[in-house]
């Protein structure tokens, strides 16, 4: 049970809770009996008014204790479980801080906000309220039932009935529901996915003006759901209306005046004694519904729960037992010693490859899509660990080196960009804290982005908050600004960086130029005219390296490289776009 | 009782809700009069006069059965009601939707479409299904109670209507206080779920640059701001509904207090005093039971608002005396648009684009290209000016008789789940299988197909999530050439397409633009100088028009932006 871990924070509050509660449910009874017994010394006779008085005033006493106790339990799980929300996110925060950085690109941040933001409120319901209206649902029907009992268990008994045959009745349909709710679960998936498709497709089927049938398939698919939800409510109707009639307030009273009467007639009870169970059995059965809302809110916790868990599940990266660190005036060289890497541990994304990254000196990686370029350039920023073989810089093992000390010989700059919830000034100089202004000035101008921060209102002191004014190519420019100020001497990129805004592509790779200066450079290749000056060219074919070396010794060689770039000249002939 | 769902649910639905309701009302009042005979059944019992208890108890038998008759079939009549409901307002937005302007459905319009058309449908069903009955019953019931006890004991009586208005003063003290607690808290939730979106989408750049520490985060900040409001929440929750139960809680003890001390005095029997209480206490129950359910109607009361908003979006009204267009050509006359008022994205755009020609739009991002292509398919109606196709305003045009002239190929392509060759038949439903075999190899749909198990019958998976972005622009480009319109809008992709992609793309524009009239937003150096006229929009005016020559002769804005694409395409990496 993934609850029972995720509560232990508060456990002792909510048991300490639930013993409080449990004398509110005592406590609530008590006014119940007190009335009970003062309608049947007044109906009997014989008594006392200070007796009378004293009963009158325990019943007020006990309201108050209910009251007082009552408050101070919900006070408890409820504070309870603001802390536990905060002390879950935390927890899940730090994990996420230590799990590989490539799981953030399959998961999606809806997810995380998910786990994080809903299913932690989600778990609200169970520590606040589940279990301490667990306890008052059981309590206080076994505390009225034992004084009925007392009274006579025959009667008790009797008044029991309708609640057995109630019961029953539900479990018997419980089964049913369960059958019932997993087809209503499947139309409603059903209605959702049309939902999504009418709203996303109907644009498309605009334009091919098809509009009736992209509606009508929507309503039909939607009254179908409909139907087949009624006939699901229909059939649950019948059993259902008897069970809420058996449990209703109306029936027991009923019930218990014709039992009462029936009993009294025959000399089993005295008339006074239909008194205590006339103000008490109508109230045994209302608890039962407040157990089934209790065990479905448990239901939908659990799995919020579960939810959370698979967060805090996420294998993290190994943290190393000895960090290594680089030596004191280290060759930037970076070697991938028969690295091999797949995602799902059946199909090799990467097979076997072996690289070595000069010092100062651009390798670039071109291949088909899918041939694991992005993969391989990511491994080396560990967004993942690779499955098989080693990554070194510097000669030190990625594996054994500390997160911080890593990031500060590698940055790294792909396409999606996402600038931080802080002013521009601070955005830049995160890769150097402490950096001056005329410095964040100067990297800013290196990535041509100077210019368009000094348009913004409040200039390098402007907030970039969730809707921040920058197009893609402008926040794109900020992060290179970044990584220029970072100097860091390894340098991972995508070329698609430079093109993802054609209107300032050319100010962007101004921007790559100045950060690959002298740096030991890795960049995945879109274009191949943009890269014929790389030192080494790496042809990649499913996880493989096919071929290796500079532009001229492949094109010499006349392998898979030499056909693509005879590809692009064909093309460009083609279309006349030699760009000269 | 729901604010707007007579409006959203028809008159007929609102009709029956009434009626249902009306019911319902019928059966609390009589379920109260069922309470009330306690006190004479308790009578009759305690002055042995048994036949008269007797017949008490079977009055209350019959009030049993009638109540349990009546709760079968209004709650039946409730689901029924709940689903045709549902099935007008399915039918409605789904006509309403169908009608509203291409431009309306952007990334954002979607998302929300999905959950209001399926989520927020089922959450107005609960109304009559579930929500009416405790609301109407939690009135009636009791205040049938209340007034029959004045008939017994006035005083008493009116101690319990005392409290009345006590209570519903705390109750509403407590929701206003509520309502700014929960305010406070949404917004701090706000705040919290964009660091954490931020924190997801971001990670990477946080730890390559420190920024993980926790008790620097800023994340962790709005967490524990979070925390903070959620605890004022619980605070102020807990006293408003502390205060409402102390009220009930007095008013319970005052009635208890008084009964004995009238019992004790003679003034009302024991029978009297017992059912008295009994009674008192189902009058406050269902007060309690009130508070869990409104939070349940204001969900399904937002999502009513929203689709009364939805339902009042003006649909683009089609003309009632539609005219034919007389040939292919373009014409902007002055045509001005803007998203909001006070920020236009075009204003004054005058050309002409004559029929088999091409016009490519170049210009910087903003400028407001796409939005000048879009115009021509009236995904918006331009606010002043004319956009005109054959001479004729598009606003003149039947909407399907327009959308038949235009091929649309835009960046963002939706595929339809189904089959490849399903989606290419999109183009044309009437075409034959031959015909939709050449569009696909004109397009190279083709390759894709003979690397799928099934070839063109191959399902494209939601959206056409299992093809790659460059495969699914063939597709739809495929679907064009089948559809053959003789003017074609494209927008050119800026997005890296690997080569084999970028070929075959480019191959099937060739087919599918020759001899079309081709108004191109432009990225491609080549599409642009191969253009018979450019236009250079800048902030949403033509800047400058002409051919390519002409404008790089005429050495302005074109020519620099020319020349710096150039540079970009002459960049090399370590230069």
């Amino acid at each position: 049970m993934g609850v029972a871990r995720l509560i232990r924070p508060v456990r002792a509050q909510i048991y300490f809770a639930c013993v409080v509660q449990a004398i509110a449910a005592v406590a609530a009874v008590i006014p119940f009996i007190a009335v009970a017994e003062i309608g049947r010394l007044l109906v009997v006779g014989g008594y006392e008014p200070a007796q009378i008085w004293l009963i009158a005033g325990i019943a007020a006493v006990a309201l108050l204790v209910r009251l007082g106790a009552v408050t101070g339990a919900a006070a408890v799980t409820h504070i309870a479980d603001v802390h536990l929300q905060l002390h879950l996110r935390r927890e899940m925060a730090a994990h996420l801080g230590k799990a590989p950085l490539g799981w953030f690109l399959d998961i999606g941040s809806g997810r995380v906000k998910k786990a994080l933001q809903d299913d932690v409120h989600e778990m609200h319901h169970l520590v606040g309220h589940s279990y301490t209206n667990r306890v008052a649902a059981i309590v206080t029907p076994l505390v009225a039932f034992g004084y009925l009992m007392y009274v006579s268990w025959v009667f008790a008994l009797i008044c029991l009935l309708p609640i057995i045959v109630g019961m029953l009745a539900m479990s018997t349909m419980m089964g049913d529901q369960a059958k019932q709710m997993d087809l209503y679960n499947r139309a409603l998936a059903d209605v959702n996915a049309a939902s999504v498709e009418f709203a996303q497709g109907i644009a498309v089927i605009k334009t091919f003006g098809l509009v009736e049938g992209a509606h009508t398939r929507f309503i039909s698919r939607a009254k179908s759901f409909l139907d087949q939800f009624y006939a699901m409510v229909r059939g649950a109707l019948g059993p259902m209306s008897i069970i809420d009639l058996l449990f209703s307030p109306i029936f027991s009273l009923s019930w218990v005046l014709a039992a009462g009467l029936a009993l009294a007639g025959w000399g089993v009870i005295a008339a006074a004694d239909i008194l205590p169970f006339a103000v008490l059995a109508p109230g045994l059965a209302g608890p039962f519904f407040i157990l089934a809302s209790a065990n479905h809110q448990a239901t939908l916790a659990d799995q919020a729960a579960r939810r959370i868990l698979d967060i805090l599940e996420t294998p993290t990266l190994p943290a190393p037992e000895q960090p290594q660190r680089f030596p004191d005036s280290p060759e930037w060289s970076v070697q991938f010693d028969g690295v091999s890497f797949s995602y799902d541990g059946e199909k090799k994304v990467l097979d076997g490859v072996d690289l070595e990254l000069p010092a100062g000196g651009i390798t670039a990686l071109v291949g088909p899509s899918g041939s694991g370029k992005s993969t391989l350039a990511r491994l080396l920023p560990r967004f993942w660990d690779c499955t098989e073989g080693e990554i070194r810089i510097a000669g030190a093992p990625i594996r054994n080196l500390e997160t911080a000390d890593l990031f500060s010989a590698v940055s790294f700059v792909f396409q999606e960009t996402r600038l931080l919830q802080m002013t521009i000034a601070e955005n830049i100089a995160l890769g150097r804290p402490g950096a001056s202004l005329a410095e964040i000035e100067r990297a800013a101008r290196a990535a041509q982005i100077h210019e368009r921060i000094c348009e913004l209102p409040d200039g390098y002191q402007t907030e970039m908050g969730p809707d921040a004014q920058f197009s893609g190519g402008e926040a794109q420019r900020v992060a290179l600004a970044r990584a220029l100020l970072a100097d860091r001497p390894v340098v991972v990129l995508d070329e698609a960086t430079a093109f993802a805004d054609p209107e300032c592509e050319y100010e962007i790779q101004k921007a790559l130029s100045e950060l690959v200066r002298g740096k030991t450079v890795l960049v995945i290749a879109h274009r191949l005219r943009t890269i014929v000056n790389a030192d080494q060219i790496v042809v990649l074919d499913q996880g493989r390296i096919r071929e290796i070396g500079p532009h001229d010794d492949l094109i010499a060689a006349d392998g898979l490289y030499a056909k693509m770039w005879s590809a692009l000249r064909q093309e460009e002939g083609a279309l006349g776009e030699a760009a000269e | 009782m729901i604010a707007g769902l007579p409006e959203v649910a028809g008159p007929e639905v609102a009709r029956d809700l009434r009626r249902n309701g009306a019911a319902i009302a019928v059966e609390a009042v009589v379920v109260g009069l069922g309470f009330i005979l306690l006190v004479p059944a308790l009578r009759h019992l305690f002055s042995g006069e048994v036949t008269e208890a007797w017949a008490m108890v079977g009055a209350l038998a019959l009030v049993t059965a009638f109540y349990g008759v009546m709760r079968f079939f209004s709650q039946v009549r409730g689901y029924k009601i709940g689903v045709n409901m549902a099935g007008v307002i399915f039918e409605r937005l789904g006509r309403h939707i169908a009608q509203l302007p291409l431009g309306w459905f952007d990334v954002s319009q979607t998302g929300r479409l999905g959950r209001l058309t399926s989520q927020g449908v089922i959450e107005v069903i609960t109304v009559p299904a579930h929500l009416m009955r405790p609301l109407i019953v939690g009135i009636f019931t009791p205040a049938t109670v209340a007034i029959c006890m004045a008939f017994f004991d006035w005083r008493l009586a009116l101690t319990a209507l005392a409290f009345a208005p006590i209570a519903y003063v705390t109750h509403r003290w407590a929701a206003a206080n509520l309502q700014r607690a929960d305010k406070a808290h949404d917004l701090a939730a706000v705040v919290a779920a964009n660091r954490i979106l931020e924190f997801a989408q971001a990670q990477s750049v946080m730890r390559a640059y420190g920024q993980l520490d926790r008790e620097s985060t800023a994340l962790d900040a709005a967490l524990a701001t979070e925390r903070d409001a959620a605890r004022s929440h619980v605070l102020t929750m807990g006293l408003g509904l502390s205060g409402f139960v102390i009220v009930i809680q007095v008013a319970f003890t005052a009635i208890l207090l008084l009964g004995v001390s009238f019992a004790l005095n003679g003034r009302i029997d024991a029978p009297e005093l017992v059912a008295l209480l009994v009674l008192t206490v189902r009058l406050v129950e269902p007060m309690f039971s009130s508070a869990e359910i409104g939070s349940v109607l204001r969900m399904a009361t937002n999502s009513v608002a929203k689709m009364d908003a939805l339902l009042s979006t003006p649909v683009l009204p089609e003309p009632k005396d539609p005219k034919p267009a007389e040939g292919d050509d373009i014409a902007f006359d002055q045509v001005s648009f803007a998203y909001a008022a006070d920020r236009p994205v075009l204003s004054g755009v005058s050309f002409e684009a004559p029929a088999r020609s091409m016009t490519a739009v170049v210009g910087p991002s903003g400028s407001g290209k796409t939005t000048l292509l879009r115009l021509i398919a009236r995904f918006w109606d331009a606010d002043g000016g004319a956009v005109r196709i054959g001479g004729v305003d598009v606003r003149e045009r039947r909407a399907a008789d327009l959308m038949a002239q235009l091929s649309i190929v835009f960046q963002d392509v939706y595929l339809l789940e189904g089959d490849i060759a399903e989606n290419i038949r999109l183009g044309r439903p009437s075409a034959s299988d031959a015909e939709v075999a050449e569009a696909a190899r004109l397009a190279q749909v083709d390759e894709i197909a003979a690397r799928l198990p099934g070839g063109l019958g191959a399902p494209v998976g939601e959206g056409g999530a299992i093809l790659s972005g460059g495969e699914r622009q063939r597709i739809s480009i495929a679907r064009a050439i089948l559809k053959d319109a003789p003017i074609v809008l494209l927008d050119e992709a800026t997005s890296a397409l690997d080569p084999i992609n970028e070929a075959a793309v480019q191959s099937g524009l060739q087919s599918l633009t020759r001899n079309k009239t081709l108004v191109v937003v432009a990225h491609r150096l080549h599409t642009i100088r191969t253009a018979d006229q450019i236009l250079f929009l800048e902030r949403g005016v033509i800047a400058e028009r002409g051919s390519h020559d002409d404008l790089v002769a005429l050495g302005g804005r074109y020519a620099a932006f020319w020349d710096n694409r150039l540079r970009a395409s002459q960049w090399r990496l370590g230069a």
